[in-house]
């Protein structure tokens, strides 16, 4: 008994022995790529940029900015009326920041930069310069409809620059909390008689995305019946609800005339085009050969006063 | 008897083995002859664009075209199902989209693993990827290079075209017919007075036109148009890009009838949109008067038999009354839909549908998608008119099992008719209390009513007789209803 007693504790010790081992072990050959790399990756310089790396240059906290970050549209006055106009409302109402604006469609970018020869940045070069100009406050005021694709992408490029700043701040896009789907609907139906016209059908056209943000568009269509418009319908161009429901949905409501207006910050192409176009897919001929009285309002969403002021909101809560 | 006939059968055998031999040897020899010799063996013999000696002993049988001009005059000489693949740019015709897809900016292992016995380029490639050709010619694969960089070399490289494919009869007899189509247009178009004046913007940056001897400066004339920047200077020495500028269009702005803006991939002008965007545009004549059109770069500015169509469309948007002729049509003979779309085409002065982009093929389409109607082939003589008025919405096809028809031949009803009338204009119900006895009948209750209550129909006998087949004339009288009728100039 004894014996195998003596048996297991020595064997006890010698696996014990053996993490010990294995752990200084470890240590040492973690020191020695370390001391290797840092001796022959230059010695002393290498390693101090080590440290400035390690310790971030901030901006100057009282350095204040409004970064507005869109997608972008090459169409010089629409984007004056929209993008341009909520810029603008931002500026007023923070008069102690500085203002900048980004897009984040390279080939609007590019376009704009071959044709006007005016350079707008993308994100990434907005973050830099702001990081080069000593900026240590900042607030990122998106102007997307939705939490989608583009919101999650802009996030993903502005991350890695946070640690520059003392204080970052994101504004949300435009349908985010329950409330912004009511003030979206109060703000659209001030500007829209139609909505008032009940043998009338107003059929807004959004974008449309495979992100799960998608349900917005449904969300959106949920709450105007919920404020009793249920002669708004909510579809998308490429996403669902698509044509084929909003077909069916007026066929149902039976309405005489159809309004359509686009759910996009931007009046662009895909309103004159994929909803106002004169081609047999557009929006507006499929549902005149359906017998419907159909007339186009091509202006973006940017457009209306009341979301305009939506953007300063969200842009001022993301300070609480 | 019997000795003779071994001798003989050793001799032949003896000849035969000799024969091999000899065969083997003199086609070694030939085939080198002919690469060091040139043209004094070889059947098809010429020098491409690119300079270099092209020495085939016969047509080419497996050709892989990557420049989209090439593979549409292919097509027209009849040589379309030589074609084993294609660049993503080439989709015209719509039969082309369906050749593998190879890309001189990728690996030419995948041009030499496809076999074929002749790869079709252009200077432009062999400049931008000079060893994505150099690999391909050095597998043994015979490259031609070929582009008419002047309209008047477009005839000398058809023949080139036809000359290594074998279909020299077919390009003889195209190129007579492409020669005669324009010679047709400028005598019609040189008879008409007063003529029209034009601007052709080739890109937004600057608002640039084209050259005088460009394709489309040459269009333009061959139109009748009078170019208000007839004497702009190219860009550079050889290019058909010139500069006018926004100034100078501006201070021509009463004068400028029809203002034509270029599309296409590269050097975009304005779109619709764009233009009336632009600051101060909105004094030109030409868009006051809504006589702002846009045409595809690949039927003005492309060396392809397309470009008839091309000159046509410039015709059409600067003489309307003219080019749109439907005199044809005044007659009481039962319409076909091949009649409803060309007096659809012609009478709504519809600009022709050509593909934006080379990417159009790439997603499904939700209504009809071009050139795929199984009942009408891409060289119909009605082709244009027919996918032009399908695209525009006017007319519709039949989708089933996965296939598109057109169905030319059958006829058309007034209950179609109704349709086409009401998608064309802008009515509005007058909520007046008209009964029709028939309304059951149609398919397209509302847009009946709405029609009949705006005096577009009328009624026999209180009832509309949807299924009632209309003549040519009917069709024209039910269009002449609607306001927007034919362009005013």
């Amino acid at each position: 008994m004894r014996k195998s007693i003596r048996i297991y504790l020595k064997m006890v010790l010698f696996v014990l022995s053996l993490i010990l081992c294995g752990c200084s072990g470890g240590e040492n050959r973690d020191m020695e790529t370390s001391s290797e790399n840092s001796f022959e990756e230059g010695g002393e310089s290498e390693i101090s940029n080590m440290k400035n790396n390690n310790d971030e240059k901030k901006g100057d906290v009282d350095k204040k900015a409004v970064l507005v970050v869109s997608f972008g549209t090459s169409y010089n006055e629409s984007r004056e009326k929209t993008i341009g106009s909520i810029e603008k409302k931002i500026a007023e109402a923070f008069p102690d920041y500085d203002q900048r604006r980004a897009f984040t469609s390279q080939t609007i970018i590019d376009k704009i930069a071959k044709r006007d020869n005016e350079k707008i940045d993308n994100v990434k070069e907005a973050m830099e310069k702001l990081i080069d100009e000593g900026y240590g406050s900042l607030i990122v005021q998106p102007t997307h409809v939705m939490n989608g694709e583009e919101y999650d992408e802009m996030k993903e490029i502005t991350k890695p620059f946070e640690k520059n700043f003392v204080s970052i701040k994101y504004g949300k896009p435009l349908l985010t909390s329950d409330d912004d789907y009511k003030d979206v609907i109060d703000a659209v139906a001030k500007d829209i008689p139609q909505l008032s016209d009940k043998t009338h059908a107003v059929v807004f056209m959004g974008h449309g995305t495979n992100h799960f943000a998608n349900a917005t568009y449904s969300a959106l269509d949920y709450r105007f019946k919920a404020e009793e418009y249920e002669n708004a319908f909510v579809g998308t161009v490429e996403g669902y609800p698509d044509l084929e429901k909003i077909k069916k949905d007026l066929e149902n409501f039976k309405p005489q005339k159809v309004t359509l207006i686009p759910l996009m910050i931007v009046a662009g192409d895909h309103a004159n085009n994929d909803m106002a176009g004169d081609e047999d897919d557009s929006w507006k001929t499929q549902l005149k050969k359906e017998g419907y009285e159909v007339e186009c309002v091509l202006k973006g969403l940017g457009e209306y006063q009341g979301i305009q002021d939506m953007f300063v909101a969200h842009c001022k809560n993301a300070l609480q | 008897m019997k000795s003779l006939k071994f001798n003989f059968i050793m001799l032949l055998i003896l000849f035969g083995i000799f024969g091999l031999f000899i065969g083997c040897d003199s086609s070694g020899d030939n085939i080198n002859k002919e690469i060091s010799g040139g043209s004094l063996t070889s059947k098809i013999s010429f020098t491409d664009d690119d300079g270099n000696e092209i020495n085939l002993d016969k047509p080419a049988e497996r050709i892989i075209s990557l420049y989209s001009a090439h593979t549409e005059n292919l097509y027209y000489i009849g040589a379309g199902e030589k074609i084993i693949g294609r660049h993503k740019t080439c989709t015209y015709p719509p039969d082309a989209v369906f050749a593998e897809v190879f890309d001189y900016n990728g690996d030419p292992e995948k041009v030499i693993s496809a076999n074929p016995d002749l790869v079709i380029i252009r200077p432009f490639i062999r400049k931008k990827a000079p060893d994505f050709v150099k690999v391909i010619e050095s597998s043994g694969i015979k490259v031609v290079s070929l582009y008419p960089d002047k309209f008047n070399k477009f005839d000398d490289y058809i023949k080139k075209l036809a000359m290594i494919t074998g279909t020299e009869e077919n390009a003889e007899r195209l190129l007579l017919k492409f020669h005669k189509e324009l010679d047709d247009i400028k005598s019609i178009t040189s008879e008409i007075s007063p003529k029209q004046t034009l601007f052709f913007e080739s890109t937004e940056t600057n608002v640039r036109t084209v050259t005088s001897d460009s394709m489309a400066g040459i269009a333009i004339e061959t139109a009748g148009g009078i170019n208000i920047a007839k004497d702009a200077e190219p860009l550079e020495e050889g290019s058909s890009i010139a500069d006018f500028g926004e100034e100078k269009v501006l201070m021509n702005a009463d004068k400028i009838d029809v203002y034509i803006s270029q599309r296409g991939s590269m050097n975009s002008g304005a779109s619709k949109q764009g233009i009336s965007e632009r600051a101060g545009f909105n004094i030109i004549k030409a868009l006051k008067n809504g006589r702002f059109f846009t045409i595809n770069e690949k039927i003005i500015s492309s060396p392809t038999f397309r470009y008839t169509k091309g000159v046509r469309e410039i015709a059409r948007y600067l003489y309307p009354e003219v080019m749109n002729d439907l005199s044809e049509y005044k007659n009481d003979n039962i319409a076909t839909r091949r009649d409803f779309a060309n007096i659809i085409f012609r009478y709504k002065n519809i600009p022709l549908f050509v593909p934006s982009s080379s990417s159009y093929y790439e997603t499904e389409k939700k209504g009809h998608t071009f050139g795929l109607f199984s009942d009408i082939n891409w060289n119909d003589n009605d082709f244009d008119a027919i996918e032009t008025s399908v695209l525009a919405g006017y007319v519709e096809g039949v989708k089933d099992n996965g296939k598109e028809y057109f169905y030319p031949g059958n006829n058309v009803t007034r209950d179609e008719l109704a349709q086409t009338v009401f998608v064309m204009g802008d009515f509005s119900s007058k909520n007046k209390e008209v009964e029709i006895q028939d309304i059951e009948d149609s398919q397209h209750k509302n847009i009946v009513r709405i029609l009949v209550e705006n005096g577009v129909f009328e009624l026999k006998d209180g009832k509309f007789e949807p299924d009632r087949k209309v003549s040519c004339m009917e069709i024209i009288k039910a269009f002449e209803k609607i306001d927007i009728g034919r362009q005013v100039w």
